[in-house]
């Protein structure tokens, strides 16, 4: 008896599962949930009185999307930035959102069905992710040209960040730099390209894989900034020929299996005696090592969606981002490099201490990536993967 | 109307309500399938016939003679009537195979020699497609040989624990795949635990992982579905008619031959299904074999994946098509066989169960040392990875920490409303469990129960009802974001939207009923057809011929899928992760990947309550349901 009322009132749910799926256009996308504050840092006062000014009259919400080590993991800037500016601003309301699981192309995909884009503002956009856009959809689309005079701190941004976005969509915001870590029990470290295909590093570089992962598409542009577009698949051949192991993701090749010692080099970032120190780790396994004295710069921009009716407070929030403060607190929380002049922002000796800085920083621009990036990393992935 | 017309009319109504139930639940079955798997798969895979909105085949051709995808098939494709030539380049490669002896020395860092068989082949291009088979068929036969010991021991044996043990074994099922990958590396690095172990006797540290990524993906494999081939074949195991045994051994048959004649034949389908699922999971593998293998293990879901991320949908579609054509072949071929299998009737009995420890002297008899042998093999594969991984959760540079749990409560007690806390995650796994488990369980039986004697037209339905398992994961995501998140635009303003809660578990259930079906449909194939044509024959309708006469037979099947079920939901990542974007909707599996940041701490820290509430919640639905079982 007991038996048949259950598989009976199984029955009944089975039939309730696909109810309630209809939705009228233009209604169902108000977001409820105004954001608490989480009330971890008070947020001092601004270095300038730039915001001061028009400050007042702004009003309404700004809704962002961002990557979630911006707002979520272990103290991240953006809760900081979301007090900072709703304090600057008090009529204000800055919303998070956390970027959906595809990425840019999340939003490529909406623009390209006719679905409704909700956000305002995207905070932490690549070259890539442009060259993605325009290869996609129409050139210069889905955010809108930026009028930087609206941005007084604007011409605070590093010579070399701009992006070289012809459509002038972006503007920087912090920067990474691609670099080799190293255990220098194990290796001497190397000082260019050639020297990882000689004996003495055999078996030895666990690298990522450029399809899935950034540093791992970083490095494979910076051998192609090193050796050109018909030289960087040799180079790889000589590299595969020396044994490198081309794992899924950072967090497979560092945590996997460069943290338990498999391999005595890995492609990571050159911060990461910042989280070792953190960690309590020994820095013998975590030496940074530049190539050919360089790094590769992977800076991260800010954009406003073009169907945005919230331009006034987005323009207002990236003269926020690029003040003083904010600057230095996105460096330390994030662990990421300032995108202005050094002289508008001040880090703590801790942070310059640990975070390198590589003699010469290297990109790979816009207009070598658009319609060649693809190409590239699919010619790379076949010489890596053929059966 | 009276009290007693009244009477009456309920009991029509519920005779009526009765006699369609099992034709409601179908219709329900097959609209919960339209709107969560047809609609948004064929969405994806219309790419692979389109271009410029015209039919092509084109798609086709193209991947079909790409030597990278498909090897040396590429010629026979591209030049099928050609025959001549293609068998002469067959005979020239068998004439140059060679055979040698030799010794070697297999196992890293010792001296000892084996003779090895050495086969010299020509090398031949297997192309994406022929790799990827061949490590799932490695995978298979690892799976099946980790995971028949395991039942052979929790079917036939008792010792303390056997019931929590047996339920502990879904665990690895429900491990997020850079979970698996980590504990991995902890457990078989250069610096892992087991060298750690070894270290400890003066051995090591052995390369485990570097010698051969290939064998350690394989053990991965095997990792998460030697489980799955013995839960299925325990399932088989404990419903096999001991009374048929018995009589096999009054009339004279040896305890072997008993076992070869009536135990075998009986497990046979079941250690198959496990087969054909682990083979088609792990030809469908996907972050697996790059974190620990590395690219130059690439299977065609990388591909499918890359292809994906650069929106060529047309070769992602395609491929994908290809994928699911060989499984459901392979699916196809196995239920034929299936379904062959027809015939002795069998009811769950009491089983009596050895000890495993009787005394000491049994204990050191030939077969109690092979089960302490697998015995250490299990610790080292099942339980070696998850232990590392608590441990690590456990440990920072400076040796034994609690902040990564501190970290977890913080963000549950401070967390602002964008951030991910733990206990909504863990509420909402469990919820959508239960509620997966709920929707899941009359899916799969109902699909059973129409298919499994319906002769080869059965079969056939049969076989497009294991489409789930079938489909690549990856596809079947971004056709719930193209059809069911960005929603379908229908005449007069209407936009056909389903996200959240309701959205994750139907895509649950959708994925998880063919585990139902699966551990139900052998088990109702061998129930003989007699007994529901006397309930019928005496007046029964068919639903009440099924509810209380092949279900209470079939019971072991039902929990066991179940449990399965339940798994599936609380592992599933891929789809999940795309339904609950934007919502409170995130699950475990979601939350480990969102803490998982510059610092590995958190996500492993969550990553082991995800394992704590697993194992917990497997033992209560376990005890819980085999009240149901007889």
């Amino acid at each position: 008896m007991r038996r048949r009322t259950f598989v009976g009132a199984v029955g009944g749910t089975a039939t309730l599962g696909v109810a309630g799926c209809l939705t009228r256009d233009g209604n169902g996308n108000g977001n409820g949930g105004s954001g608490s504050d989480d009330g971890s840092d008070d947020p001092s006062t601004d270095d300038s009185a730039a915001d001061g000014s028009d400050g007042e009259s702004l009003s309404g919400t700004l809704e962002v999307v961002t990557y979630e080590s911006m707002i979520d993991g272990e103290n991240p800037a953006g809760p900081w930035l979301k007090d900072a500016f709703e304090d600057a601003h008090p009529d204000v309301e800055l919303e998070w959102t956390l970027l959906p699981d595809g990425g840019i192309n999340h939003y490529i995909q909406r623009a390209e069905q006719g679905a409704e884009i909700d956000p305002d503002v995207y905070l932490g956009l690549n070259i890539d992710d442009l060259v993605a856009v325009d290869d996609n959809l129409e050139d210069g689309g889905l955010f809108a040209e930026l009028e930087t005079d609206r941005v007084d701190r604007a011409d605070r941004i590093r010579d070399g960040l701009d992006m070289g976005d012809p459509h002038g969509r972006v503007l920087a915001y912090d920067t990474g730099y691609i670099s080799l870590v190293y255990d220098e029990s194990e290796v001497d470290e190397p000082e260019t390209f050639d020297d990882l295909t000689e004996p003495e590093y055999e078996d030895a570089l666990l690298a990522q894989n450029a399809q899935t992962s950034a540093p791992g598409q970083a490095f494979l542009l910076w051998t192609i900034d090193a050796y050109g577009e018909d030289g960087y698949l040799d180079y790889w051949r000589d590299l595969q020929d020396n044994g490198v192991r081309i794992l899924d993701d950072w967090s497979d090749s560092y945590y996997g299996a460069y943290m338990e010692e498999e391999r005595p080099m890995v492609v990571s970032y050159s911060t990461d005696q910042v989280f070792a120190v953190a960690e309590g780790n020994d820095l013998t396994r975590h030496q940074v090592g530049f190539l050919n004295e360089q790094g590769y710069a992977n800076p991260e921009g800010m954009a406003v969606f073009e169907a945005t009716e919230n331009a006034e407070v987005a323009y207002a929030f990236f003269d926020f981002v690029l003040s003083n403060e904010a600057q230095a607190e996105i460096a330390e929380r994030n662990v990421q490099f300032p995108a202005v002049e050094s002289e508008y922002v001040d880090l703590d000796d801790e942070f310059d201490e640990y975070a390198h800085v590589p003699p010469e920083a290297v990109t790979v621009g816009y207009d070598e990536l658009r319609g060649t990036l693809d190409g590239w990393v699919d010619d790379w992935a076949r010489e890596i993967a053929s059966q | 109307m009276s009290p007693a017309g009244r009477t009456v009319f309920v009991d029509r109504a519920r005779d009526c309500l009765e006699r369609r139930a099992l034709w409601l639940t179908a219709l329900a079955t097959a609209a919960v399938l339209v709107a969560m798997l047809y609609l948004p798969v064929s969405i994806v895979f219309a790419n692979a016939i389109l271009a410029d909105g015209a039919v092509t085949l084109e798609h086709f051709a193209d991947v079909l003679t790409d030597p990278f995808y498909v090897g040396v098939l590429a010629d026979v494709f591209a030049d099928p009537l050609a025959i001549g030539t293609h068998l002469a380049s067959l005979a020239g490669w068998l004439g140059a195979i060679s055979l040698s002896i030799s010794l070697e020395y297999p196992i890293p860092g010792t001296d000892v020699p084996i003779p090895w068989l050495a086969v010299e082949t020509p090398g031949v291009r297997t192309g994406l497609f022929g790799f990827t088979a061949y490590q799932a068929a490695l995978s298979t036969v690892a799976s099946v040989a980790l995971g028949l010991p395991a039942a052979y021991v929790l079917a036939n044996y008792e010792f303390a624990g056997r019931r929590t043990l047996r339920s502990l074994t879904i665990v690895p099922f429900v491990l997020p795949g850079i979970m698996v990958a980590v504990g991995f590396y902890a457990m078989f690095g250069r610096a892992g635990t087991l060298n750690s172990i070894l270290g400890v006797v003066g051995l090591g540290p052995f390369p485990f992982v570097e010698t051969n990524p290939l064998a350690i993906v394989v053990l991965a494999h095997a990792f998460y579905n030697a489980p799955l081939v013995a839960r299925i074949t325990v399932a088989a195991w404990e419903s096999v008619d001991r009374r048929a045994v018995e009589t096999a051994r009054s009339l004279g048959a040896g305890e072997r031959r008993a076992f070869r004649d009536v135990v075998v034949p009986q497990l046979a389908p079941a250690i198959l299904t496990g087969a054909l699922l682990t083979f088609i999971f792990t030809f469908m593998t996907f972050p697996i074999v790059l974190a620990l293998g590395g690219l130059g293990l690439a299977t065609v879901e990388v591909w499918i994946y890359d292809r994906i991320q650069r929106l060529d949908y047309a070769e992602a579609a395609t491929l994908a098509v290809l994928e699911t054509i060989l499984s459901l072949g392979l699916t196809y071929a196995y239920l034929r066989y299936e379904s062959a299998q027809a015939g002795f009737s069998r009811a769950a009995t009491d089983r009596p169960r050895e000890a495993l420890f009787p005394d000491l002297e049994t204990m050191l008899s030939p077969k109690r040392l092979a089960i302490g042998a697998y015995g250490v093999v299990a610790l080292v594969v099942f339980v070696g990875p998850m232990a590392s991984l608590v441990v690590g959760s456990f440990t920072d540079g400076s040796g034994f920490t609690l902040r990564n749990y501190a970290f977890l409560l913080e963000r549950q007690l401070d967390g602002a409303s964008f951030q991910t806390r733990p206990l909504p995650a863990i509420r909402n796994s469990l919820l959508f469990g239960l509620a997966t488990l709920l929707v899941a369980v009359p899916m799969g039986v109902v699909i059973s129960v129409l298919t499994v004697r319906a002769g080869r037209s059965g079969t056939v339905v049969d076989t497009l009802a294991m489409l789930p398992l079938a489909v690549s994961g990856i596809v079947f995501g971004i056709g719930l974001l193209q059809g069911l998140v960005f929603g379908i635009a229908l005449p007069g303003g209407w936009r056909l939207q389903i996200t959240g809660a309701v959205a994750i578990v139907a895509a649950h259930a959708v994925a998880a009923y063919p585990f139902v079906t699966r551990n139900v449909s052998p088990l109702l194939s061998s129930l003989d057809p007699a007994m529901v044509e006397s309930a019928r024959a005496l007046g029964a309708s068919r639903y009440r011929a099924l509810i209380d006469v092949e279900l209470p037979l079939v019971a072991s099947g039902i929990v066991a899928g179940a449990a399965f079920a339940f798994a599936i939901s609380i592992g599933e990542f891929s789809s999940t992760v795309i339904l609950a974007s934007g919502s409170e909707s995130y699950t475990m599996p979601v939350a480990v990947e969102r803490y998982l940041g510059r610092r590995s701490g958190p996500a492993i820290a969550m990553g082991t309550l995800l394992l704590v509430v697993t194992a917990v919640s497997f033992v209560v639905i376990e005890r819980v349901g085999g009240r149901y079982e007889l």
